[in-house]
């Protein structure tokens, strides 16, 4: 219901991107698991200008899902979050054809989205259109998946490290990341 | 995934990251990001809907070629849906009755340890 002021139109207040750190935080710790967890925070954040244009560029397309693996449990539409199919190490695989990854193992929004549509969270298809229509000059042959480990330690002296040699030894300009 | 577009970023690679968790991305800080107000894992458009998913990509690309420097946030325009309603359901302890409270508990519980076998069986953990 829109709030009504002297004859203005407003939205209700709480429609604005969702505030998860303070959902997340008070969430776990009304469950009972104590002190939140810490999300990263810098106060530096690096830049590097595109060196090239994007019609002469390479893309990388890096994302957070996980290969399908039929051993392991409902994957989606509309599973439940499933742990089992976490991965542990960054891997890359062929941009040939369609490739089958999964969000289940990610705590997305299960209540208003089921996961049906690959195209809402790997942008493969549409990065294949762009690249036909010459808007960069090609995609890397491989995309890369990171782990969505909660230890930031790892994912910065491992997982950060693997991703960038890879991206190194596919010869890509720029990264697309897709994170969920 | 905030950690990553550092990484390569810091490392000479220009990065943008599609997502829809507006605050921990940018408490995070990132050169280059498209957020879409849409739930969690819809980073790349509204499920079947073609057109939304092309607009989405397209607005990826032109914050990646076009942003001046980092800490770029760019809101894409679309809506979910019209209705907002939808953002005070994700993670809300004022909405959940203490039953399901209860029910979240144990079933958290219960992934914790299927993640933890899983550790343990990559070889990332060790077993208790």
């Amino acid at each position: 219901m829109a709030d009504e002021m002297d004859g203005l139109d407003f939205p209700p207040e709480h429609d604005v991107p969702i505030p998860y750190r303070h959902r997340i935080g008070t969430y776990y710790q009304t469950l009972g698991y104590g002190k939140p967890y810490r999300w990263a925070q810098y106060t530096h954040v690096p830049f590097t200008p595109l060196k090239k244009p994007l019609k002469d560029s390479r893309v990388a397309l890096v994302t957070t899902a996980a290969p399908y693996q039929p051993d392991k449990g409902d994957q989606g539409p509309g599973a439940p979050y499933n742990a089992a199919a976490k991965f542990y190490k960054v891997y890359t695989q062929s941009i040939e054809g369609e490739p089958d990854v999964r969000i289940s193992h990610i705590g997305i929004d299960r209540k208003h989205t089921t996961a049906e549509d690959i195209n809402t969270w790997f942008p493969l298809k549409q990065l294949k259109r762009l690249e036909k229509e010459g808007r960069f000059k090609e995609l890397a042959p491989e995309f890369i998946g990171a782990p969505t480990n909660r230890s930031q330690k790892v994912t910065i002296e491992q997982d950060c490290v693997d991703i960038l040699a890879h991206v190194h030894r596919l010869g890509a300009d720029v990264a697309v990341i897709a994170a969920n | 995934m905030s950690l990553v577009a550092r990484h390569l970023e810091a490392n000479g690679i220009p990065t943008v990251i599609m997502g829809c968790a507006k605050d921990l991305v940018e408490f995070c800080g990132v050169p280059r990001f498209l957020f879409s107000d849409f739930p969690l894992g819809n980073p790349a458009g509204r499920p079947n809907d073609v057109a939304s998913q092309e607009f989405t990509m397209e607005l990826a690309l032109k914050v990646l070629e076009s942003a001046i420097c980092s800490r770029t946030t760019v809101q894409n325009p679309l809506r979910w849906r019209e209705n907002g309603d939808w953002k005070l359901d994700f993670s809300n302890i004022e909405q959940l009755s203490a039953e399901e409270i209860a029910r979240r508990k144990a079933e958290f519980d219960a992934n914790k340890e299927v993640a933890k076998n899983q550790r343990v069986a990559a070889g990332v953990a060790k077993a208790d």
